[in-house]
Order: structure tokens, then C-alpha cells, then sequence
């Protein structure tokens, strides 16, 4: 019974606004004869409690053709397989730094189904065979497995925690101590909002001492999430600053703005999706 | 024109001779600030000089374009039912037969997987615009087998001399920008004008694909043959990319065909025994396997494959002599190979 009271209370409470001046009969004391009758205007209702938002809108990054001479519509061929596959398969928003759990299909595995769990570090490729790495430490040992995002091995994709990093590509945690990429096998998914901004984790990694993978100081790797005041020297960050080319992100010629494409993709998607 | 030139060459000269020569109160009033010296310009000449840009305006060659267009568009539906169109004898398939292949344009690679799970790498042709052009007979041809000249992809006529757009009218197909030669047996003889499309070949075939290769320029050895060269140091001077001895004093000769630097790419090369995985009926797309000379947008040639390890039973079941639009078969949209994983399938599983 108390379950039940407590359910009638959660229900959503509609606020009902009343617009415009209330107009019943009313007398107009110049004549002495009653006004037109007027119908009092439909109340407007405004659902304060669950606001219409829209859902966040995202297009997967391999839907966006690379900046090339091929002609549109081999992207459109393209496309078209993938909008068939993302039908069978629930291929759902991440990024990298997101953590994701995917199952695929293993004929040398028991119950012939292997599971992973890692952080996404890299999502190169455009088109069909676009890809994505996951990491993790395992008994001590780094880990990763590149998995192509449309192979029809791939049973289930789970995103467990959803955001973001300060850089698009998180190669450099190879070269991290190894609790940056460490993620809990069995983690339980933490639940994320479709319609806020997807969270920005600003954690910056300590590295292990040089050598590193590369040289991840220098500027064109432009990497914002790594202590460098505490491996490398002030020395160091001036030499580094010596390959730096400032005058790249001026050069009108690599302007390559997606955003009018990337709209028609993304209509183009939606529409063939819900079919 | 010359003349024009002349005059305006001359032009330009007495301009800059009377400038040297000015007055001092023009040459005050164009260089208020200082004496800066020549105020006049020369004007660089384009080299435009050909009929069209002599004798048609902008408009009317805007018109001309969108009257060849809808003249091009005609001529292709005048074509689009051959079988009605008195169609020249067909004949059935024996063994032996070699039928007529297609010209492609490319459009670039992606990734197809089979239904075991592994992924293969395929080349998108497209068939644009594929119409036989005209018929040899033997004799015309080389005295062994007859041919079939098929061109692919819709050129303009602009710039094309009277032969070859002769050729075309007489097909009554639009000029195209690549014309191939097919020898084929004489029961494959096509009528010229007849359109091919994709659907002549079929999953599972095997195909030959010739294309000019991505020219490279002139190449050392080590580039064009993958020598190995010379090492960095230990005392090597200027001996690091170079092919070293080519010959020994016993022969005293340099051996033809000896590997040496050269030209290297921009030639014609087939890529043999490609099979087809996929044919889209509707966009007339083959996916071939691997990869296929020539840059993409390149126009290619495509045949049945020549290799002797695919025997007759190979070709058996193939459309003879080709694929017509307005048959009785009536094809789906996509065929596809029967080891070929299709994306509307559920995830394969190892149950």
C-alpha cells in the first residue's frame, strides 16, 4: 500500500498554466446587456518536471568522408552497408577515453564468446573498415585489441563509461604508469544522460621515465593530458619547442570544415536508420 | 587573332615607351610620393586562343553544354532495349566461347568479410556509360578472332577529330572517353550500341582488370627494382642507392634487360584471376577482390579471366553473350558471393 501511495506521488506533476484573461460572463455596465460569450482559451500545458530536449546529436566519426578526390558516392555506397549493419548491431555513442566492454565471437574460447574490457585509446579509419583500440592492464601485463568497428564477429558493444579526454588520441598511456590504463574487468556501467554534454575528464597521466614511444613533448602531437613538469625539464619543453610550426593552423590551404556535410550525413543516417 | 596580338603587343610597347618618355606632370601625378619610377603594367596573356573561346561567348557555351547533355541522354535511351531493337542473331554458349568484357571506372577500395569472419579488402568499378562501339570481323581485326570495341563514360565531343566521332555516330552512342578492344569468339558478337552493365559478370567469376599504373617518374634501382644498395658508412662514398657492377670483364658486355634505373609506373598492367565477392545491380558496381592498377577515377578495362587454371565449367553459367536489361531475368538489387557475409544477417556466432 505504501509502495502504491509512494508510486502516486512520484507520478509527474503537470503545472497547468491558464493563458490569457479569464473571460466568463461579465456584465458591461454601459449597456446592461451581457458581452458575446467567449470560450475560455485551451490551457496551454508546460511540463516543467521533464522539459523536451533533445536527444545530444552525434555522427560517428567514420561517417565523415576524408578530404580526397574520390567521388561521393563510393562514400555513399559505403554508408549504406553500415547503416545496414548499425540495424542489426547497437553500435552506441563513444570517444576516446571512454571505457567499453565488447563481446565478439572466438572459436578458441569456451562458449565460443570472448569479452573485453579497455579504455579506447585510438578510433582511426573512415568508412566500413574503420576501427577503435582498447587497453587495459591485465595480471600486470598492458593489453590491447583492435577491434573493426562493423566486423560481424562483434556481438555486443557496451559503453560502461561514457567521456571524454583532453586529447583525440590517447596512444601516449603506453608510456604512463599502468593505473592510467587500468580499468576493473567487472566494472558495472556507470549510467550517462542522452541529452547533456558529454563530460570532459581533464586527468593529467604521470609517465614512466624516458625512453618514450615517441617524443610526445614535441608540438605536433600537441598532447594536453601529460605531466610534463615532472618528467621532462624546462630545457627539455624549450628544445622541444623547436619543432614547433605555428603557422600550420593558419594555412588556409588544410581548412577542411566537415560541418555542412557532416549535417547532411547525419540527416541522411537518421533517416535511412529509422526505416 | 595574330594580328590582334601584334597590335596589342605593339600596344603595350608604345604605352611603356611613352612612359619612359613622359611628361613630368604625369609621372608627378601618379608618384605623388617619391619618384618610384614605371607606373605602367604590362598585361600577361593567357594562352585561350582556340576557336571556342574566339568565336562562343559564355552563354553560349553554357548552351551548347546543356544541349549536349540532353542530346547524350537521348541517344543512351534510344538504346535501352536492344532485345527489341533488332538485335543481331544470339547464339548459345559452347566451350571455347569468349565473350565481351566492360569498361570501369574505379572508385576506390573498402572492406567486405565472409561469412567465416574474415575480412577482405575489395575495389569498387563502377559501370558508367558502358556501350559497344563497333564491330571487327576477323579479317579486320588480326586474321584469328573477331573484336568488339567498347568504350565507357561519356566524353565531350569538343576537341575530338572526325574519325573517331565518326565511329560514334554510327553506333549512335555519345562520344566516350575510353575505347577498348575485346577479341571475342565469333558467337559472342554483340550489336554496336547495346549498353553493358555490371551484371555481366557474376559472383564468384574470376576477372582480368587492365589499367595504366600510378606513374612514378624516372627511378633508381633500389625504387624500381628493390636492390638493395649500398650501407651508410664504413667508409662508402657517394655509393649508397647505386646498383653497383652491372656486368663482369669475362663477357664484356651489358646483358639486355639488364635491371637499371628508368621509368618507372604509367604503363599498362593486368591484375589477373581477381574474384568478383558482389555485383550491385541497381548502382551497376563490381566489387573485385584486392587491389587493381591505376589511380582511383581511373578507367579500367574488365574481362573474364584468361588464366588457363579456371577451366570452361568457369564461364558456363555466365550471361551469353551478355546481360540485357530488358531479358527475362530479372535480377535483385545486390548478388552477392555465397561465402560472403551480408550486413542485413545477424553477428556470426561459433555455436
Amino acid at each position: 500500500m505504501a509502495a502504491a501511495c509512494r508510486r502516486l506521488l512520484e507520478l509527474p506533476r503537470v503545472n497547468v498554466v491558464l493563458t490569457g484573461a479569464c473571460s466568463i460572463v461579465c456584465l458591461n455596465a454601459k449597456d446592461g446587456e451581457p458581452a458575446q460569450f467567449k470560450p475560455p482559451p485551451k490551457p496551454v500545458i508546460v511540463d516543467k518536471l521533464n522539459p523536451e530536449v533533445m536527444e545530444r546529436r552525434f555522427l560517428s566519426p567514420e561517417f565523415i568522408p576524408p578530404r580526397q578526390r574520390t567521388s561521393p558516392f563510393k562514400f555513399f555506397i559505403e554508408r549504406r552497408d553500415m547503416i545496414q549493419r548499425r540495424k542489426v548491431l547497437n553500435i552506441p555513442e563513444f570517444y576516446v577515453g571512454s571505457i567499453l566492454s565488447v563481446t565478439t565471437a572466438d572459436p578458441y574460447a569456451g562458449g565460443k564468446k570472448s569479452k573485453f574490457v579497455g579504455i579506447c585509446i585510438q578510433r582511426p579509419g573512415k568508412g566500413l573498415s574503420a576501427t577503435f583500440v582498447l587497453r587495459n592492464v591485465i595480471e600486470g601485463q598492458g593489453v590491447e585489441i583492435r577491434y573493426e568497428l562493423y566486423n560481424p564477429l562483434i556481438q555486443e558493444i557496451k559503453v560502461l563509461k561514457l567521456e571524454k579526454r583532453l586529447d583525440d588520441d590517447l596512444t601516449y598511456v603506453r608510456d604512463a604508469l599502468p593505473e592510467y590504463s587500468t580499468v576493473d574487468v567487472n566494472m558495472m556501467p556507470v549510467p550517462y544522460s542522452l541529452t547533456d554534454e558529454v563530460p570532459v575528464n581533464k586527468l593529467k597521466v604521470i609517465m614512466k621515465p624516458k625512453p618514450w614511444l615517441k617524443r610526445w613533448e614535441r608540438p605536433r602531437f600537441k598532447i594536453q593530458g601529460i605531466r610534463f613538469d615532472l618528467c621532462l625539464t624546462e630545457e627539455n619543453m624549450e628544445k622541444a619547442k623547436k619543432w614547433d610550426m605555428p603557422w600550420i593552423e593558419f594555412d588556409m590551404l588544410k581548412e577542411y570544415d566537415t560541418s555542412e556535410l557532416e549535417k547532411r550525413i547525419w540527416e541522411e543516417v537518421n533517416r535511412e536508420l529509422k526505416k | 587573332m595574330r594580328l590582334w596580338g601584334l597590335l596589342g603587343r605593339s600596344g603595350v610597347r608604345l604605352l611603356l615607351a611613352r612612359s619612359q618618355g613622359a611628361p613630368a606632370q604625369t609621372v608627378a601625378a601618379a608618384a605623388a610620393g617619391g619618384n618610384r619610377g614605371r607606373w605602367c603594367f604590362t598585361v600577361r596573356h593567357i594562352n585561350d586562343a582556340t576557336w571556342w573561346h574566339e568565336h562562343l561567348s559564355e552563354e553560349n557555351t553554357q548552351f551548347l553544354k546543356k544541349l549536349t547533355a540532353e542530346e547524350y541522354k537521348a541517344q543512351t535511351e534510344n538504346k535501352l532495349c536492344p532485345l527489341k531493337d533488332e538485335p543481331w542473331p544470339l547464339h548459345p554458349w559452347e566451350p571455347g566461347s569468349r565473350r565481351v568484357g566492360l569498361v570501369a571506372l574505379k572508385l576506390g577500395m573498402m572492406t567486405l568479410w565472409t561469412k567465416d569472419g574474415k575480412s577482405h579488402f575489395v575495389t569498387l568499378l563502377q559501370v558508367q556509360d558502358c556501350h559497344v562501339i563497333k564491330y571487327k570481323t576477323k579479317e579486320d581485326n588480326n586474321g584469328k578472332a573477331p573484336a568488339l570495341l567498347v568504350g565507357g563514360k561519356n566524353g565531350s565531343s569538343f576537341h575530338r577529330d572526325e574519325s573517331s566521332m565518326e565511329m560514334f555516330r554510327e553506333a549512335g552512342v555519345p562520344p566516350k572517353q575510353k575505347v577498348t578492344t575485346f577479341n571475342v569468339s565469333e558467337n559472342a558478337i554483340i550489336k554496336p550500341g547495346t549498353p553493358l552493365y555490371a551484371a555481366h559478370f557474376r559472383p564468384g567469376q574470376c576477372v582480368d582488370v587492365t589499367a595504366k599504373t600510378i606513374g612514378k617518374g624516372f627511378q633508381g634501382v633500389m625504387k624500381r627494382w628493390g636492390f638493395k644498395g649500398q650501407p651508410a658508412s664504413h667508409g662508402q662514398t657517394k655509393t649508397h642507392r647505386r646498383p653497383g657492377a652491372i656486368s663482369n670483364t669475362r663477357v664484356a658486355k651489358v646483358f639486355k634487360g639488364k635491371k637499371m634505373p628508368g621509368q618507372l609506373g604509367n604503363w599498362y598492367m593486368t591484375a589477373k584471376g581477381l574474384k568478383v565477392w558482389r555485383i550491385d545491380v541497381k548502382h551497376n558496381v563490381i566489387y573485385v577482390n584486392g587491389s587493381v592498377p591505376g589511380h582511383r577515377n581511373c578507367l579500367v578495362k574488365v574481362g573474364d579471366s584468361r588464366l588457363h587454371c579456371y577451366g570452361d565449367d568457369h564461364y558456363k553459367n555466365l550471361p551469353f553473350p551478355t546481360y540485357f536489361a530488358d531479358g527475362e531475368e530479372k535480377l535483385p538489387d545486390d548478388l552477392y558471393d555465397e561465402d560472403i557475409f551480408q550486413f542485413t544477417e545477424p553477428s556470426i556466432t561459433y555455436a
